[in-house]
């Protein structure tokens, strides 16, 4: 490496390392921050689940056939149920679900059981359950799910025996005895799909956030402090100083996205836990040693080009404050070109892949499905190293500049 | 050595500098066929206004801002063409140039020792040797952001000569300085005068003119007005006193402009 260039990495590097405040809120605050919060969320709603499962609903049953409770005592189906009469009023208890005080109500239609004993033939009536409960209430959707599908499911059974004597009869055949028998899939690419759609979006954004916020500074706040001039008086090629910077901010970026990276996937455990009760299986990668080469391949142009972008807005902008809200746009595009792969399953145009930004997310995308295909890679790879190519020389350009560097 | 001839800068202004400068041109000269020669061994003077043209004539020497017309030869290098063979031999220190303010003095120094390609070895005799003439030892590990205004001038003239440059550049060197670390700044211009180097500093503090620089060059809104010795000076506008000649200069040339 280039002396000059190799003496700026190190002290840029140095700068941040040597900062512990620098090192704090770069690096271990986003990753506390991260895991807390997820963490947090995890248990507010496993906390949640396990309130709605330990509550004892409040339930009106009008009409109940004689036979009911014993069904109920025998499903274990546990609630507060009071019976009410055909002649008892149930608007006040309508209100009551409206209002969240009660849960469900359930209303037998009159003579149910009779009905049901005096069906002889198809036309004969048949009788109803209705059920009334409120959506917005998690107390009642629940106790409404549960009753349903534990009580009134196992007394209609019952009554079917009763009918018909045997069960067998209405079922003509069986449809996937052991359903997990019959699911024949990749299971990498299952489990890449599901990171192919979160991985190449977080990545991109966190790549170019990290870039952002030390790039604005190490070149727009030494251009404002006066701290970059002195460089520019020292016998080394304006190049030479741009290649440092961009190196140093690269590592830099880099850290910063994986520590994002790795409490994010750290993380997500946690809150899946609260969220399903920790039904999720744990999603495996697996890559071949050429996709690992792929994937930091691109990685690598993919910080580089970032790192120049948000240089060359840090370059052109006379302060800070002009530079952060020049970054902004361009930190949109990044987003909307890395969120364009949240909705697809992998593009296979290889014309998309000469696309800068779009291209490194969906690459990303492909290769976690174990679906990249070399001319993919080779596109993607070579269209985001010309284009940081053409803006590290419009950097160096800016850096030669009396204009831009001295506002002369 | 330092050779200025016929140096024309121009600037070009925008809309907003056009408003704030309340003018209507678009372009204005800061430096017209300004020609001056500085000698290894002297120290010259360049003295001015506010906006006379001191500072673009230095940072043009510098190599940090590029002629409109005319040549800058420092050492015998274009500073245009060969303007990193220029910076190796120079040593440039302004007000608007600054030490990072996150890193020690010593940092600093090593940092722009390794620069300008000196070895480990070198770069920690001549720490030594500067930092003990400018007292700076006591407070060589201590942020410069910490340090006081006197402190921090002290430590970014002893970090521009990490390289014992031949040619020395300082851009108004004693200002915002107390009396006792100008002092201990002009001392060290004299003794750089002493080992032969070639010194060129701008000023507007009469007196300091006066008793330091060996030839002195006066520039008014871009022109060189007059330059000699002091004596030629006064001789010249029959004046007894740096100032008075300098205000009878401003008078003449000031006026022909409006």
């Amino acid at each position: 490496m280039l002396n000059g260039t190799k003496n700026i990495v190190k002290k840029e590097l140095s700068r941040v390392f040597h900062d512990k405040k620098m090192v704090f809120s770069l690096f271990i605050m986003p990753a506390v921050m991260i895991v807390g919060m997820y963490s947090l969320m995890g248990t507010l709603l496993g906390n949640m689940m396990s309130d709605i499962e330990e509550h004892v609903p409040s339930v009106y049953i009008q009409n109940a056939p004689a036979d009911l409770d014993e069904m109920i005592q025998t499903t274990g189906y546990e609630a507060d149920i009071e019976y009410l009469e055909e002649s008892d009023n149930i608007d006040d208890l309508k209100d009551g679900i409206f209002n969240g005080t009660v849960d469900l109500l359930v209303v037998f239609d009159e003579g149910f059981s009779d009905t049901i004993g005096a069906y002889q033939a198809a036309g004969d009536p048949i009788p109803e359950v209705k059920t009334y409960y409120n959506t917005a209430e998690d107390y009642s959707s629940a106790a409404r799910e549960s009753f349903v599908s534990r009580v009134l499911y196992s007394y209609q059974q019952g009554l079917l025996t009763q009918r018909l004597g045997n069960m067998e009869q209405l079922t003509v055949f069986f449809i996937d005895k052991d359903p997990n028998a019959s699911v024949i899939v990749d299971e990498k690419k299952q489990d890449g799909r599901i990171l192919g759609m979160l991985v190449p979006f977080l990545l991109n954004i966190m790549l170019f956030a990290g870039a952002m916020g030390l790039g604005v500074d190490a070149i727009t706040g030494e251009k404002e402090r006066g701290t970059l001039s002195s460089m520019l008086v020292s016998p080394i090629k304006r190049g030479e100083i741009v290649f440092g910077k961009l190196i140093s901010l690269a590592i830099m970026s880099s850290i910063s996205a994986a520590v994002y990276v790795v409490s994010i996937v750290v993380a997500m455990p946690i809150l899946m836990n609260g969220a399903t009760g920790g039904e999720l299986g744990a999603v495996s990668l697996q890559f071949s040693p050429l996709e690992v080469i792929m994937l930091f391949v691109i990685l690598i142009v993919v910080v580089y080009l970032y790192v120049a972008i948000v240089a060359l807005i840090a370059v052109l902008a006379r302060t800070s404050k002009e530079a952060n809200t020049y970054v902004m746009p361009a930190y949109i595009l990044v987003m909307l070109g890395s969120i364009m792969t949240y909705a697809g399953t992998g593009d296979t145009k290889l014309a998309n892949f000469f696309i800068p930004i779009y291209n490194s997310a969906v690459s990303i995308q492909n290769l976690l499905m174990g679906e990249l295909t070399l001319a993919q890679f080779g596109a993607t790879v070579l269209t985001i190293s010309v284009l940081a190519a053409i803006i590290t020389s419009l950097i160096t350009r800016a850096f030669n500049s009396e204009k831009i560097m001295f506002n002369a | 050595m330092i050779i200025v001839k016929d140096l024309t800068k121009v600037y070009k202004l925008n809309k907003k500098q056009m408003l704030e400068l309340k003018t209507k041109k678009s372009m204005k000269k800061a430096l017209d066929k300004l020609s001056l020669e500085a000698r290894p061994g002297e120290i010259y003077g360049l003295l001015g206004p506010n906006g006379a043209g001191k500072t673009t004539a230095l940072r043009t020497i510098a190599t940090l801002l590029k002629p409109t017309e005319g040549e800058v030869k420092v050492c015998g290098f274009d500073t245009v063409k060969e303007s990193e063979k220029v910076r190796k031999s120079i040593c440039f220190l302004t007000n608007e140039i600054k030490l990072d303010p996150q890193f020690s003095p010593k940092y600093m120094f090593n940092f722009f020792g390794r620069l300008h390609g000196q070895d480990e070895k070198a770069i920690n005799e001549r720490r030594e040797k500067l930092f003990h003439y400018f007292g700076i030892k006591d407070f060589e590990d201590k942020k410069i952001d910490e340090l006081s205004t006197g402190m921090k001038q002290k430590a970014s003239i002893a970090v521009s000569l990490v390289h014992d440059p031949e040619v020395v550049i300082f851009d108004e060197p004693t200002t915002g300085l107390d009396i006792i670390t100008a002092r201990s700044v002009t001392e060290y211009l004299k003794q750089l005068r002493e080992d032969g180097k070639t010194v060129i500093i701008s000023t507007h503090i009469m007196t300091e003119a006066e008793k330091l620089c060996d030839r002195i060059g006066i520039i008014i809104n871009g022109v060189k007005v007059i330059e000699g010795t002091l004596n030629e000076i006064l001789v010249e506008t029959k004046s007894e006193e740096l100032e008075d000649a300098f205000f009878e200069l401003y008078k003449q040339h000031n006026r022909e402009e409006v």
